[in-house]
């Protein structure tokens, strides 16, 4: 085998302006692949950050059977008890790789700084819960004022531009109005204990975060519609869901429980998009390579026609011959890949050195562009550029090998 | 000891709706350890004989033998490994692969057997050793010249110790000298190992080396196709 890899790595030096082509098409394939690869993997990593920490949906929400589709309607029958939550909690709190189990309540209605009043989400959430669920994302986006405090039970946070709307700001006060459970009127009185983005122009002019206890007052009732988990790792949500859902059923407690990626919708739209761009661009280097290969093979085996024929003469079968042309294609592949690698290692570290940035569609601030290396998807992307350029290789080897070994040896 | 035996061996080719006939008929038998020439003009069939004694071709009619073994019997892959086994090579265009040096060259046969490496180079540098080319094993064949590289092409086709040696037109592309030297060179590793060599030429002046003559004409044996 040493001695055909010999070959075949001879024969590409030998013919180097056809092989320089070949290696820079896969070469820029693979580098165009791989820092593509390496952009959507950072991308993916802050949309999950940013779903699971920023928007506070924890890794998995359990709501009652029966909330996602009717618990509009009847939103009180479709709400956990204190008692409810607080078995679940226990429950729930037994998984190790579970951290924290919060209840939580989304409740809607207006705000109001005495002059002018617009409508509100809000989500209640036990502030000190919510800082851990929230952990060094907190730094990334951070809270102008003091931020929720359960001794503070009517501090709320308020988004930037809903803040600006109603001139509201750290310290200032205002009012909030919303209808009970029951159907009644209640209005409470808020300071605003702090100002944050919510990283996305949607959101920022509408969205507010208060204490579980201040949305239960407004609501007037105990309750809470969910239970936000945290865990230790997010490779686990799947695992520790099918576990949890096992665990509450035998307990008698009827649940479903929805994954962070399946809450978010931005993170599986935005998900979606780059998915279908990646295999967009899978393809058109997938094309190129095999192209690529497949001239540079089929040229190789119409100069070395009568080597083929001669070889045959001495004695090497026809797979031997096809193996021969395999082998060169696939070394393409491997030193293509190779320089593709250096390739994608400098353009990561130029970015690293650049830093440059750009600002995402709905999102409020620039951010960073960041490039992951990833040395997984590397050696994954690797492999397959090889065994590609091999399989590429093996349509004109197949073609040289069943050559009628007179007619190669004539060959001029 | 019979080597090879041809039946009533027909050879057609067919260009368009024209049919060739390349051999009309030959009967021919081989010994083992003969030195035989196939002498004819431009079109008398030598390569086309050449080609079915060295199993890289394949007859119209006529039975065909090699070591008893009936030829047209055999698979692709068995024609093959006897090439390999039992029949060596030497080109008029000396045909070695380019990108291997003189030592390599005389390797691969042995190496394609599935010889080791240190096996496959001790014999290789001895047959490069017999052709007078210890000097020159490192050399790619586009840096020697035709008559180094036809004795690297012989020193290949008799690495594997095969019973038969086919020469095509050994010395067309090299001078009269040098055409001498390279028939005295086959003629005594012929002497010395007793392998038989059959190779073809139209030089009339390379005759007087060899035993036995085989005159072709016109697809047909004119004499030396049956020894007496």
């Amino acid at each position: 085998m040493i001695k055909w890899i010999k070959i075949a790595l001879r024969n590409i030096l030998k013919n180097r302006r056809r092989s320089f082509v070949t290696l820079l098409a896969i070469a820029m394939g693979f580098a165009a692949v791989s820092i593509f690869r390496g952009y959507i993997h950072n991308t993916y990593e802050g949309l999950r950050q940013s779903a699971i920490r920023g928007e506070g949906l924890g890794h998995l929400t359990i709501y009652k059977e029966g909330w996602l589709e009717k618990g509009k309607a009847d939103p009180d029958r479709y709400m956990f008890s204190q008692k409810e939550f607080q078995r679940l909690i226990d429950l729930v709190e037994e998984n190790e790789d579970v951290i924290l189990a919060t209840p939580q309540i989304n409740i809607s209605g207006l705000v109001s700084n005495g002059r002018t009043s617009t409508i509100f989400l809000a989500n209640g959430v036990i502030p000190r819960d919510e800082k851990t669920i929230k952990g060094a994302w907190a730094s990334f986006r951070p809270v102008k004022g003091d931020g929720l405090s359960d001794k503070k039970p009517y501090g709320v946070e308020i988004a930037e531009d809903l803040a600006s709307h109603l001139d509201l700001g750290p310290g200032s006060y205002g009012v909030v109005m919303a209808t009970t459970l029951d159907g009644q009127m209640n209005a409470l009185d808020i300071e605003v204990a702090g100002v944050y983005d919510t990283g996305s122009d949607a959101t920022n002019d509408k969205y507010m975060r208060v204490p579980l206890v201040f949305a239960q007052s407004l609501y007037d009732t105990e309750k809470a519609d969910r239970l936000v988990v945290l865990l230790n790792h997010w490779e686990k949500t799947e695992t520790v869901r099918n576990r949890l859902l096992g665990k509450l059923s035998v307990a008698g407690l009827r649940c479903e429980i929805k994954t962070w990626n399946e809450l978010s919708l931005f993170y599986s739209k935005v998900k979606g998009m780059f998915d279908m761009i990646f295999l967009f661009i899978f393809v058109i280097v997938l094309i190129i390579v095999v192209m690529s290969v497949v001239n540079t093979m089929g040229m190789a085996v119409l100069e070395r026609t009568r080597e083929i024929g001669t070889l045959r003469a001495l004695g090497l079968k026809q797979r031997g011959v096809s193996i021969l042309f395999a082998i060169e294609g696939a070394m393409l592949g491997l030193l293509g890949t190779i320089f593709g690698v250096i390739l994608n290692v400098a353009v990561w570290g130029v970015i690293r050195i650049v830093e440059p940035t750009y600002i995402p569609p709905g999102v409020s601030t620039p951010v960073p562009l960041i490039v992951n290396l990833v040395p997984q998807a590397m050696l994954i992307l690797m492999v397959f550029l090889i065994l590609l350029s091999l399989i590429a290789a093996i349509l004109p080897a197949r073609r040289a090998a069943r050559q009628n070994v007179v007619h190669a040896l004539g060959h001029v | 000891m019979l080597l090879t035996e041809m039946i009533d061996i027909k050879k057609d080719y067919f260009l368009g709706e024209t049919v060739v006939h390349a051999l009309r008929g030959i009967d021919l038998t081989i010994d083992k350890g003969e030195f035989v020439a196939i002498w004819g003009p431009s079109g008398s069939g030598k390569t086309t004989l050449l080609n079915l004694i060295g199993a890289i071709d394949q007859p119209t009619s006529g039975q065909f033998y090699i070591e008893g073994q009936e030829i047209k019997r055999l698979s692709d892959n068995k024609r093959t490994e006897l090439r390999n086994r039992s029949i060596g090579f030497i080109f008029q265009g000396f045909n070695l692969i380019p990108v291997l040096s003189a030592l390599e060259n005389v390797m691969l046969p042995l190496e394609i057997r599935g010889a080791s490496f240190s096996k496959a180079r001790e014999k290789a540098l001895w047959r490069l050793d017999e052709v007078g080319l210890s000097d020159f094993v490192s050399h790619r064949p586009d840096k020697m010249s035709g008559g180094q590289q036809q004795r690297v092409a012989i020193a290949r086709a008799l690495v594997t110790g095969p019973s038969l040696v086919i020469a095509d037109e050994p010395t067309a592309n090299l001078d009269t000298g040098t055409s001498k030297k390279i028939i005295g060179l086959m003629r005594n590793l012929n002497e010395k190992e007793k392998t038989t060599f059959i190779f073809s030429t139209h030089d009339q002046r390379l005759l007087d080396q060899v035993k036995r003559l085989i005159r072709l004409e016109d697809g047909k044996i004119l004499d030396g196709g049956i020894r007496k």
